[in-house]
C-alpha cells in the first residue's frame, strides 16, 4: 500500500512511452518518448504540422494513441477520456461559450461536476481574480479582447483543480505586443499556481520566455529536448540549430579526426570543431552551425589564407539594417550565404559589396551535428 | 472682365460633364430604391389589398366594396375554423418531426464531415428541389397507397396482415408529405445555426465532462435556437399554406389554410379566400413576434463575432 503511494508521489507528471499516432498513411507521431516532471513549465516547440499539437492532444485524451502509452502521475491513462484525466486544456481561440457570461463560462465545469451553484461561482470568482479578470464577471465573450478571452479560458481550466494544464498555441491569435505581455504573465501564473504547464507553440521567442524545458517536435519525431538555455546554446541536432536562434548552417566533410575535436572541410577551408561526444569518421558528411551574433567580420588583408581553423573567407554581399542589430551577408566560395550580426552602428566602415572579407569566431562557438 | 464672364467652349463642356456626373449620382442614389418600389408594388400593396378585400361583399362572380365581417363570420363559425386549427396542429407536428430528423443531420454535417466537403453535402439536399413539387408529392401516392410500396413490403415481411389505409388521404399522408418536402429547410437552418457554435466548443465539453444531454440543452440548443426557430416558422407556415400537399395527399377533413382558400376561390367566394389569407398572415406575424421576443431573430444574420 504505502509503496504504491510513494511510487505515485515520485512519478513524473507525464510519461509518454513509445507513442505513435497514425491517421491512415500519415504518421503524425512516431515512437515518441518523453518525461515531464511535476511542477515544470514544459514547451513543445516546432513547425506547424510537425505533430506537437497531436502529442499535446494525445496527452489530454482528445486523441487515442495508435501505439504506446500515456502515463500521468505514474498511471496508464492512454484510454481515458479527457475529463477523467488530471489534465485540462486551453485552446487556441474561439473556445468560450458565447451565450454565457464570463462567470458562467468559468463556473460551468464545476456545475457539471455537481458542485452547487453558489460554491461554484465563489470558486470561479476567486480564480478570475488570479488571472486578472475581476470586474468582468457579467461580460459576454464578444465584449472581451482576445487576451481577455484567453484569460477566461485559463480561469475555466484552472478552476477545475486538475494539476496538468495543456496550452495549445494559446497566444497564436494575439498581436505581437500582447503576446509578449501574456507570455510573462503565463510564466508568473505557473509559478503562482505551481502545477505542470505544457505549452505548444511554433514561436521560439514565446518558448524561450516561458519554458523551463523545451522539446523540439518536427515531422512526428521528438527531435531533442533539454533546458531552454541549452537548446539555444548547444543544440545537438541539426534541426534544432536550424529552428532555434539565428544560426548559420554549413555542410562539409570530415578531413581529420583527433581526440576531442575534428577538422571539417567547408568550401576549401579547414574548420576545427569539438566532437561533443559524437562519433565521426574520415570523409563523413557533417553539418556545422554557428549563431550569427558570434560571427565577426573583418576585411581580408594581406595573405588570403585564413588557416587558423576558426575563420572562413568570402565576399561581402550586403548589410541588412534591423534596428538594434545589422546583419552582414557574406557569400562563401561555394555559394552559401553566411550572416554576421552586430549591434548596429558598431561598425562604421562597411566593406563595399564584392570586397573580400574574413569571418571568424571563438573556437567553442561552432558546433558539430552528425544528425 | 470679359474673359471671366464669357463662357469658353471648354467651360461649357465642363459644365455638361458636371451635369451628367450630378445626374449619375442622383440616378445612382435612386437605383437603390428600385427594389423597395418593387416590393411595395408587388408585395406590400397586394398584402394590404388582401386585408381590404376580405371585408368586401361577395357578388356572383367577383366582389364589391363594402365593410362586412361576413367572410370572417363564415370562417370562424364553420368547420373551416376547426380544419384550420387541425392543420395548425399537424403542421406543428411536421415541424417537430422535421426537427428530430433534420437537426441531427445538420449537427452531424458540421461535426463529422471535413470542412471542405460540408457545403457539398449541404448541396445534396437541394437536389430534390430539381424535381417539380407536384411530381415529387404525387410520387408519394404509389408509395403510400393501399397496395403501395410500404404496404406490400410490410405484408411481404409478414409484419402486418392487412394494408394500412391511413397512410394516404389522411392527416398522416399530409404530414409525411410535409416532412419530405420541408426537411431540407431545417437542415439548412440548422447548418447555418451551427455556425454560431465555436470551433473548439465540443472539445471543451469533452474536457469539462459535459454529457451528451447537457451538451445539447446547455450549449447547442441555446446557440442554434434563432436559426432553428426561423427554420421551424418557415416549415410551419408552409405546412399551413401550401395547398398542393393536402390536395394530393389529404382527404376529407385533412386540409390546410391554403387549401381552404383555394377551395373558396374555386367557389368564387373571393372575400372568404382573402379572409383566410389575412388570418394566416396574422398568425405568422404573431409567431414571428413571439420568436423575436424569445430569441432576437436579428442574431440569425450575425452568427459569429
Amino acid at each position: 500500500m504505502s509503496e504504491t503511494t510513494i511510487a505515485t508521489d515520485k512519478a513524473p507528471a507525464v510519461e509518454v512511452k513509445n507513442l505513435s499516432k497514425h491517421y491512415g498513411p500519415v504518421k503524425a507521431l512516431r515512437n515518441v518518448d518523453l518525461t515531464i516532471a511535476a511542477g515544470e513549465y514544459f514547451v513543445l516547440l516546432g513547425p506547424s504540422g510537425g505533430g506537437k499539437t497531436t502529442l499535446l492532444r494525445t496527452i489530454g485524451g482528445f486523441h487515442k494513441p495508435t501505439e504506446g502509452q500515456v502515463l500521468l502521475h505514474g498511471r496508464d491513462m492512454s484510454h481515458l477520456p479527457p475529463d477523467k484525466r488530471p489534465t485540462t486544456m486551453v485552446f487556441q481561440a474561439y473556445a468560450l461559450f458565447p451565450h454565457m457570461t464570463v462567470l458562467q463560462n468559468v463556473s460551468y465545469g464545476l456545475k457539471v461536476a455537481g458542485i452547487d451553484r453558489k460554491q461554484a461561482e465563489e470558486k470561479a470568482a476567486a480564480m478570475m481574480d488570479v488571472v486578472g479578470l475581476s470586474g468582468f464577471a457579467e461580460r459576454k465573450p464578444h465584449e472581451l479582447s482576445g487576451g481577455q478571452q484567453q484569460r477566461v479560458q485559463l480561469a475555466r481550466a484552472l478552476v477545475l483543480d486538475r494539476d496538468i494544464l495543456l496550452l495549445d498555441e494559446p497566444l497564436a491569435a494575439l498581436d505581437a505586443q500582447l503576446r509578449k505581455d501574456m507570455c510573462l504573465e503565463l510564466k508568473h501564473l505557473q509559478e503562482k499556481v505551481g502545477i505542470t504547464f505544457i505549452h505548444v507553440t511554433h514561436n521560439q521567442e514565446e518558448a524561450m520566455t516561458v519554458a523551463d524545458r523545451i522539446a523540439l517536435v518536427a515531422d512526428g519525431n521528438l527531435v531533442e529536448h533539454g533546458k531552454a538555455r541549452d537548446i539555444y546554446r548547444a543544440p545537438v541536432k541539426k534541426f534544432t540549430a536550424s529552428f532555434v536562434g539565428e544560426n548559420n548552417m554549413l555542410s562539409g566533410r570530415v578531413s581529420d579526426v583527433n581526440g576531442v575535436s575534428c577538422t571539417v572541410d567547408v568550401a576549401g577551408s579547414q574548420l576545427v570543431v569539438q566532437k561533443r561526444g559524437q562519433q565521426v569518421a574520415h570523409g563523413q558528411p557533417v553539418d556545422l552551425s554557428i549563431r550569427s551574433e558570434l560571427v565577426q567580420l573583418s576585411r581580408a588583408n594581406g595573405s588570403n589564407n585564413a588557416g587558423d581553423g576558426h575563420s572562413i573567407l568570402g565576399s561581402y554581399d550586403e548589410a541588412v539594417y534591423l534596428g538594434l542589430t545589422t546583419s552582414h551577408l557574406v557569400r562563401l566560395p561555394n555559394g552559401v550565404e553566411m550572416t554576421s550580426r552586430t549591434i548596429s552602428d558598431a561598425v562604421d566602415d562597411l566593406p563595399t559589396p564584392g570586397d573580400p572579407v574574413r569571418l571568424h569566431w571563438q573556437p567553442e562557438a561552432i558546433r558539430l551535428h552528425t544528425s | 472682365m470679359a474673359s471671366l464672364t464669357t463662357n469658353s467652349p471648354g467651360g461649357a463642356a465642363r459644365s455638361a460633364g458636371e451635369t451628367s456626373a450630378v445626374w449619375r449620382e442622383r440616378v445612382g442614389r435612386w437605383i437603390f430604391y428600385l427594389p423597395l418600389a418593387f416590393m411595395v408594388v408587388f408585395f406590400a400593396v397586394p398584402m394590404a389589398l388582401t386585408v381590404v378585400f376580405s371585408f368586401f361583399e361577395r357578388t356572383m362572380f367577383w366582389m364589391e366594396p363594402a365593410f362586412t365581417l361576413f367572410s370572417y363570420n363564415n370562417f370562424f363559425f364553420s368547420a373551416r375554423l376547426e380544419n384550420f386549427l387541425t392543420s395548425m396542429k399537424y403542421s406543428a407536428l411536421a415541424v417537430v418531426i422535421c426537427f428530430i430528423f433534420g437537426f441531427p443531420i445538420a449537427v452531424f454535417i458540421r461535426r463529422s464531415i471535413p470542412q471542405v466537403a460540408q457545403h457539398r453535402v449541404i448541396l445534396l439536399f437541394i437536389l430534390p428541389f430539381m424535381v417539380s413539387e407536384i411530381i415529387r408529392v404525387f410520387a408519394l401516392r404509389p408509395v403510400l397507397q393501399r397496395n403501395g410500396l410500404v404496404n406490400t413490403t410490410l405484408m411481404d415481411w409478414g409484419l402486418i396482415d392487412e394494408p394500412i389505409t391511413s397512410l394516404l388521404y389522411t392527416h398522416t399522408g399530409v404530414v409525411i408529405g410535409e416532412v419530405l418536402s420541408f426537411l431540407p429547410f431545417i437542415v439548412f437552418a440548422g447548418f447555418l445555426a451551427m455556425e454560431a457554435v465555436p470551433k473548439f466548443i465540443f472539445e471543451v465539453c469533452d474536457d469539462l465532462g459535459v454529457g451528451h444531454r447537457r451538451r445539447f440543452t446547455d450549449v447547442i440548443l441555446p446557440l442554434a435556437a434563432p436559426g432553428i426557430f426561423a427554420g421551424a416558422v418557415f416549415i410551419f407556415v408552409n405546412g399551413l399554406g401550401v395547398a398542393l400537399l393536402p390536395n394530393i395527399l389529404g382527404g376529407p377533413g385533412a386540409v390546410n389554410a391554403g387549401l381552404i382558400a383555394t377551395q373558396a376561390i374555386t367557389a368564387l367566394d373571393f372575400p372568404l379566400a382573402m379572409a383566410v389569407s389575412a388570418i394566416m398572415m396574422a398568425t405568422l406575424m404573431g409567431l414571428l413576434y413571439i420568436g423575436h421576443r424569445l430569441f432576437d431573430l436579428t442574431k440569425i444574420l450575425t452568427p459569429l463575432n
